[in-house]
Formats: C-alpha cells, sequence, structure tokens
C-alpha cells in the first residue's frame, strides 16, 4: 500500500515523556517519547472511543503479593480519560487485557478493538508520520 | 439421586440447659444470671421462624430432636447428609464481650459433636466460630478439625467490618490450614455489633430485612475479592448460605469491568474479579428466586456460567424451607445432579455412591 509522509513535529519538540496530539488530515494522532523513542496512536481508545491520547502519563503499582506494591513502569503508563483503561505505552498493550491495543501490530489481522498503526520517522529535523494514501 | 442438605437448622429446646454443662464455671455462672445472651437482630416475622408442622411431636422448638429431625426431614425426602447449621448461636460474633462469645461457640461446637454429630453419621457439622476474635476462632478451628465429622466454618453474616479484611485473615488461614471452607449465614444483620442491615438505614420490618439480606453477602464477597483473600489462600472456598444467587451476574459484571480501568489498587489481583468468585465461592439455593418464568432463573445461572458454584440447601425447619422434591423445577437434568449433591460431596469431601446408570 502507498504511503505517505506527514510531518507532525521539529526533532527534540517532544522530549522523553512528553507528547504532542495533533490532527492529521482528519485522523487525531497522538506521538508519545517513551524513554527516548518516539510512539504514535490513533486518538481513540479501543473500548469506547475516548480520546485516549491525552489522559494521565504515568507509572503504576505492577503485580505484587497481597498489600505490598512494586511502582514501576513510570512513564510508559497511558491511562485513558473515561473509565481509567492503562495502556502500555510501548506496545500499546491494554494491562489487563493485552488483547486489546492501542497499536496493533497484527492488525491487519483484524481484531476489531485494535487501532489502526501509524508508524514514525525522523528524518532531518522533522518527525513524520506515514498513512496509507 | 442422593442429596445433600447444605443448610439445616439445628436447635435447642433448652439452649441454657444443652450448653450450660460445656461452659466454663465462670460462664456458666454468667449464664445463670442472664440466660445465653446473644443480641437479637430485632425484626419479627408474622410467620414464626420455626415451621408448625416441624415441631417435635415429644416437645420442644422444630429442630430441636434429632431423631424426629433425621425422621422428618431426611427419611422423607431421601437426604444422604445434613450440613447442620445450629440455631440461637451465630450472635456469639456480634456480642460487645468477645470473651462470652469465645466461651459459647466453643461451648456449642462441644454439644454439637457430642448429642448431634454422635448420633447419625448423616449429620455433619459448622465449626461456628466468633468472628469478631479471629485469633481465638482460628484456635477454636484448630481444636475442631481434629474431628473430621466438623467439614466447615461458620460466623454470622452480620459485622461492622468487610470479610475480606486483613482482621479477619486469621480464620481463613487456620480453615485453610485443614481444607475447611469458610461459610456465613444471614440472621445477625444489625444486632449487636454488627452494622445496620443495610448502609442506607435500617429496615423497618422483617419484610424489609428479609428482602435485603443478599447486600450483605454482596458487600462481603465484593470484599473477599478485593483484598486479595483468594490470592493469600488459595485452596480456601467460601459459601454464603441463604443469601440468594441472582445477584451474581450483577456484581460479576460490575467488578470486571471496573477492574478494567481500577486494577492499580489492587494489584494483587491476578485475574478478572469474576474467575475469581467463580472458583471460590458458592451459595446455596435456599430461598431460591421464584420469577414468573422459571427458565429466567435458569438463564441467571448460565449467566453466572459455573454450576459447580451452586449448592442444594432447605434451611429445614424454618419457615421459608424449600422442598427438594418441587426445588428448581426449571433446571437441566446434568446442572440439577451438580446441585443436588455433587457440588457439596465435592466442597466437603463426602463419600456418596455413584447412583446406578438408568437402563445399565
Amino acid at each position: 500500500m502507498a504511503m505517505r509522509r506527514h510531518a507532525v513535529a521539529r526533532a527534540g519538540e517532544i522530549p522523553p515523556g512528553g507528547r504532542k496530539v495533533l490532527m492529521v488530515g482528519k485522523l487525531s494522532i497522538g506521538i508519545f517519547n517513551v524513554a527516548g523513542e518516539l510512539k504514535a496512536y490513533r486518538n481513540a481508545c479501543p473500548h469506547a472511543g475516548a480520546p485516549v491520547c491525552v489522559g494521565r502519563i504515568s507509572g503504576t503499582s505492577l503485580p505484587s503479593p497481597v498489600y505490598e506494591y512494586a511502582y514501576g513502569l513510570e512513564g510508559c503508563i497511558l491511562r485513558c480519560p473515561w473509565h481509567g483503561w492503562e495502556f502500555d505505552l510501548r506496545s500499546g498493550e491494554h494491562l489487563v487485557d493485552p488483547a486489546t491495543k492501542l497499536k496493533a501490530i497484527a492488525v491487519a489481522a483484524g481484531p476489531s478493538e485494535s487501532l489502526d498503526p501509524v508508524t514514525v520517522e525522523t528524518s532531518g529535523d522533522e518527525v513524520y508520520v506515514l498513512l496509507p494514501q | 439421586m442422593p442429596l445433600i442438605d447444605c443448610d439445616v437448622h439445628n436447635a435447642f429446646a433448652d439452649v441454657r440447659g444443652e450448653l450450660r454443662p460445656f461452659l466454663p464455671r465462670l460462664w456458666q455462672d454468667f449464664a445463670d444470671r442472664h440466660g445465653i445472651a446473644v443480641p437479637p437482630a430485632g425484626y419479627v416475622s408474622p410467620v414464626g421462624v420455626q415451621r408448625e408442622d416441624a415441631r417435635p411431636p415429644g416437645g420442644g422448638i422444630a429442630g430441636s430432636d434429632p431423631a424426629y429431625l433425621i425422621r422428618d426431614h431426611l427419611e422423607r425426602y431421601g437426604i444422604s447428609y445434613a450440613i447442620l447449621t445450629g440455631s440461637h448461636i451465630l450472635g456469639a460474633s456480634n456480642h460487645f464481650d468477645p470473651d462470652w462469645g469465645n466461651a459459647l461457640v466453643r461451648a456449642y461446637n462441644e454439644n454439637l459433636a457430642a448429642r448431634w454429630l454422635s448420633l447419625s453419621d448423616r449429620f455433619r457439622g459448622s465449626i461456628i466460630i466468633n468472628h469478631s476474635d479471629p485469633e481465638a476462632a482460628a484456635k477454636e478451628i484448630h481444636r475442631c478439625a481434629a474431628d473430621s465429622r466438623f467439614v466447615q466454618v461458620l460466623m454470622a453474616s452480620g459485622s461492622n467490618r468487610l470479610f475480606g479484611q486483613r482482621f479477619f485473615h486469621p480464620i481463613y488461614e487456620a480453615a485453610a490450614a485443614h481444607g475447611l471452607p469458610v461459610a456465613i449465614h444471614p440472621g445477625t444483620e444489625g444486632a449487636g455489633t454488627a452494622d445496620t442491615p443495610t448502609p442506607a438505614g435500617r429496615p423497618t420490618r422483617y419484610f424489609e430485612w428479609h428482602n435485603i439480606v443478599p447486600i450483605n453477602a454482596m458487600a462481603h464477597v465484593n470484599s473477599l475479592v478485593c483484598e486479595g483473600v483468594f490470592e493469600k489462600f488459595p485452596g480456601l472456598k467460601f459459601i454464603a448460605i441463604e443469601c440468594g444467587i441472582a445477584w451474581l451476574p450483577h456484581l460479576m459484571w460490575r467488578m470486571d469491568k471496573n477492574y478494567k480501568g481500577l486494577r492499580s489498587q489492587v494489584p494483587w489481583l491476578k485475574r478478572l474479579p469474576s474467575e475469581y468468585i467463580r472458583e471460590h465461592v458458592r451459595v446455596t439455593t435456599q430461598p431460591t428466586e421464584e420469577p414468573e418464568n422459571p427458565k429466567h432463573l435458569v438463564q441467571i445461572f448460565e449467566m453466572i456460567g459455573a454450576p459447580e458454584m451452586i449448592l442444594f440447601s432447605s434451611d429445614y425447619p424454618h419457615w421459608d424451607f424449600d422442598s427438594p422434591k418441587v426445588a428448581l423445577p426449571a433446571v437441566p437434568a446434568d446442572w440439577k445432579e451438580k446441585i443436588l449433591w455433587r457440588n457439596a460431596a465435592a466442597l466437603y469431601g463426602l463419600k456418596l455412591p455413584e447412583p446406578a446408570a438408568i437402563g445399565g
């Protein structure tokens, strides 16, 4: 499929832990710097279509024994502003049900709840996303 | 087909006379002055609690004569085992004085072993505990568990704390150590130290109080799952006796939905809340919900999706008794077999001969 490059940010504009939410054509997307790596997701939660990309970025309590707490994944968790579902920004996976993803590599296989993948590319001074034409 | 009745109320014709010999001298003196004091919930039924027709011919209240109970109930319905759940005793958990409560439940358990469990192999006992003193309750569980005729721990469902909380964990630790399930039974909602029967206030009359009893079981089951009791004690089973069934789909769906967003508060949970409920919680049938269309109840059972969760109970000899002859009219045969005996046999480790195959 032919892909088209869209400039979305200047290099360095999105620092680690930061994000930028913008429209590309008719599509709302969020670009996240997750520990130095840029990730982009469609700004629609697979649960109920909320603008997930404007949700709080945080860490979370990791699986632990009863009454013990282990806080981790700092800066890797995106929490949807509706209903509070937590997504791992590194994979796009919902923490409770990893089959539900913000960004599914296997989206072509067609899980209906998965978001369209958006590929991020850096070239020279610009950050681009590649979208089907 | 075999039949196991998971809620049969043995009773006392003379509660003080029967428990007094098993009380320490100091508490005998207390009982002589004040009786076998347990706090009342305060709701009175126009029907009374005991079935008029179940009164033993030799006198005493219904359920107080073991030999008559065998004839009138076990033999009449072909009941293989009756799980005895007691009378007049659950409120020991809700008395203001936990030392009296501890003495009382111990006397009860000793009386049960001597007067009931020794009389028939078809009787199986509940270790009644005082949940307001979990360390003492754990000791009582260890003491009684040596007698294998006790098959579960039983405590009042009325409480001023939710049962998942760490305060109660010594009870679950002791029960799990002996492979005993922990059951709750209603009746003490609003009595003594127990909180109001509903968090919205006190019902006005027995009718209203009885309608809303399941709210308490819902709250306790919710608490047990959320506090991680079934992660901490993976072998533990919890039985909500006489608290209804049809509320389970609602609670399971609501818990699962919330878990998807609020998981971070309970990082010790490794599965959906409903999965813990299906594996660890058991409910009894009586008083069976009776929708106008009996098939609707079967649909609810399908929504729960775990026929092994449901145990038959009659509540003999109480007024809202469910007769085994007419119970569960629309339930399919394979589910009915599990509900009437297979689930209870597995839960309580009761051995029963396999029924002969039809036409075999």
